[in-house]
């Protein structure tokens, strides 16, 4: 087990490289640079600029100090937030983006689990149908929308719920039921898919010949194989999570790192862009590190391989 | 394909091409079929609209003497702050939102079909290295991707099409590779290379259409995907902005005005909702129809 995790972290160094070898490549084959947008500054200010933050050498050359520094842990400093480093500003960021996350995922998993389940159970009634329509409508609306929908019912209309920023837990029921929207309608989806599977095993129908009740073996003989594959798509999940927390954060004016990515790339804030996207790729690599464990817990029958 | 069309001829007794069989099948899953009109019926309204048929009274140039008038009988739904009939903006953002949904999946199956068949097809050395990049870059999520890509292009129609297009092909060049890999174990593949036929006649006579039903189904999911992708980063002022108008424009702009004029939000994001929806549920519908053997996500 140890072995596998190990095994799982350092494959994830070469990844990274590789990530933070395009995203630099990608960031400074674009026209324009930090200093651009700023109003008419003159050329010798920018010149300045540029060497203070050796933006001014040669391309490789550039990759080979950003790639030294990031050996060291160091991720730079951000052009536009004057004098905060790219770790300052993320280690901001980062508990906020967590704990909104985390929360829309529990969200996610109480509502979509149940409802998949049902949905299975009472395969063919009205409630399977409502279920499913629901979830399909689930990952068709955009999260803008729904954030929108909720802002404009419990914000403007109600006037219950605050509608930005990110204060108190109050400020937290909104963003977080926009965020698990659709990973509910999604995880609902494949619960149902699953269920219906193990429901039709030998095994489910001993346990109901032997005169189990019918919740009893949907609790504890069925959910409990069908959840296998909900733990596996973690990954998927967790990159549904990150995608929306970009127009979450941005919607709700959140200062979490969803929001701090695309306000960087609009400033070209080279070393914020990079330290996001690094973050959010080491954050997937250590999901899929988790679900792969987690996969040979409940299931020992599975070896992972690799 | 031939399992398939076996199982199928029980039902009918006159042999029937495979399109019309699965309409058939279609026809029988009331949400698909009811979510394929709508597709269609969008479709049309965007390509009518394209060709410049008018069909709002304001299709000409949108313009109205109203300025932000809620939706009535005179502009159905409403007016924006320049005095634009919505409804007019809404059928000509249809043609963008539409267009940047097929071309998407168009350069996925291209792109998508070639290299998975490619790595599927040879295996080996060849497969493991061609898949190793899209395996990374796949498993970062779409909009990050895309983001970093359209950096690079720049905004407006051709730079979200290109981030789109080259995020987009990995998911069916996954799917194609494993079909392939799965397929090219047959034994009618083996018929055929005993009689001859070279690696290119194989894949594209034997291989490729056999594995057509998961690529249709991966296709259809892949129009709405784009067109939720195109809105959420134009939403988020990284996409598309004016003067270019597609839904998620509109949605962008009518975002600054919700608390006063909701209808301006409302409309493309109903829109929006409306084509991703009946898409998803024709994808759905698809996937049973065509492809019985994967069940709903595969994990």
């Amino acid at each position: 087990m140890l072995a596998l995790i190990l095994k799982r972290l350092l494959t994830a160094i070469p990844v990274l490289l590789v990530v933070a070898t395009l995203t630099f490549f990608l960031m400074r084959m674009v026209p324009g640079g930090p200093f651009d947008a700023d109003k008419n500054l003159p050329p010798a200010i920018v010149a300045n600029l540029n060497a203070k933050y050796q933006l001014d050498k040669p391309l490789a050359q550039q990759y080979v100090i950003y790639l030294s520094r990031l050996a060291k842990g160091d991720l730079g400093i951000s052009y536009k937030y004057v004098n905060r480093t790219v770790i300052d500003i993320l280690s901001e960021a980062m508990p906020v983006s967590l704990q909104l996350g985390f929360t829309a995922l529990l969200l996610a998993v109480i509502i979509g689990v149940p409802l998949g389940t049902l949905a299975a159970v009472k395969r063919g009634t009205w409630l399977d149908v409502t279920a499913m329509f629901l979830s399909t409508a689930g990952i068709s609306v955009p999260g803008f929308v729904i954030g929108a929908f909720l802002i404009f019912i419990f914000g403007i209309w109600l006037k219950v719920l605050p509608v930005a920023l990110w204060e108190s837990p109050w400020h937290m029921i909104l963003p977080a039921f926009t965020l698990a929207f659709s990973p509910a309608a999604y995880l609902a989806r494949l619960t149902r898919a699953s269920v219906l599977e193990i429901l039709e095993k030998d095994w489910v129908r001993t346990a109901r010949s032997k005169g189990l009740s019918h919740w009893s073996t949907v609790i504890k003989h069925t959910l409990r194989n069908a959840l296998v594959p909900v733990v596996t798509v973690l990954g998927p999940l967790t990159a549904i999570l990150i995608t929306g927390s970009f127009v979450v954060e941005y919607l709700y004016a959140i200062p979490g790192m969803g929001r701090f990515f695309v306000t960087a790339v609009t400033n070209r804030d080279y070393d914020l862009i990079m330290g996001t996207t690094l973050i959010f790729a080491a954050l997937l690599i250590v999901t899929n590190a988790i679900v792969d464990v987690a996969y040979q817990i409940l299931d020992p029958r599975m070896k992972v391989e690799g | 394909m031939t399992a398939s069309v076996n199982t199928a001829g029980q039902e009918t007794e006159k042999p029937v091409s495979r399109v019309a069989l699965a309409f058939a099948r279609l026809k029988k899953i009331p949400a698909a079929y009811t979510a394929f009109w709508v597709v269609c019926l969008i479709c049309l309204m965007a390509i009518l609209s394209a060709i410049g048929v008018p069909l709002s009274p304001y299709s000409f140039d949108q313009a109205t003497d109203d300025l932000l008038v809620a939706p009535s009988m005179k502009h159905l739904m409403g007016t924006d702050e320049l005095g634009r009939d919505l409804f007019a903006r809404v059928i000509y953002g249809s043609r963008l939102s539409i267009a940047i949904g097929f071309v998407t999946a168009g350069v996925a199956f291209l792109l998508g079909t070639t290299y998975g068949a490619i790595s599927g097809y040879c295996g080996g050395k060849i497969d493991t290295m061609l898949m190793r990049g899209v395996d990374i870059a796949y498993s970062l999520p779409d909009l990050l991707v895309m983001i970093l890509i359209g950096v690079l292009v720049g905004k407006g129609t051709f730079g979200i099409l290109f981030a789109l297009g080259l995020v987009s092909w990995m998911g069916t060049a996954r799917l194609v590779r494993a079909q392939l890999l799965q397929l090219k174990e047959e034994e009618f593949v083996e018929a055929a290379k005993a009689a001859g036929q070279d690696g290119f006649t194989i894949v594209m006579k034997h291989l490729l259409p056999n594995a057509m039903g998961p690529i249709i189904v991966a296709l259809t999911f892949t129009v709405p995907s784009a067109i939720l992708s195109e809105s959420t980063l134009s939403f988020i002022g990284l996409g598309l902005s004016a003067p270019e108008c597609s839904w998620g424009t509109l949605a962008s702009d009518g975002w600054r005005s919700l608390r006063a004029h909701p209808h301006l939000l409302g409309f493309p994001s109903l829109f929006i909702f409306l084509t991703v929806l009946s898409f998803n549920a024709l994808g759905d519908g698809l996937r049973d129809v065509l492809d019985p053997r994967t069940r709903l996500f595969k994990g």
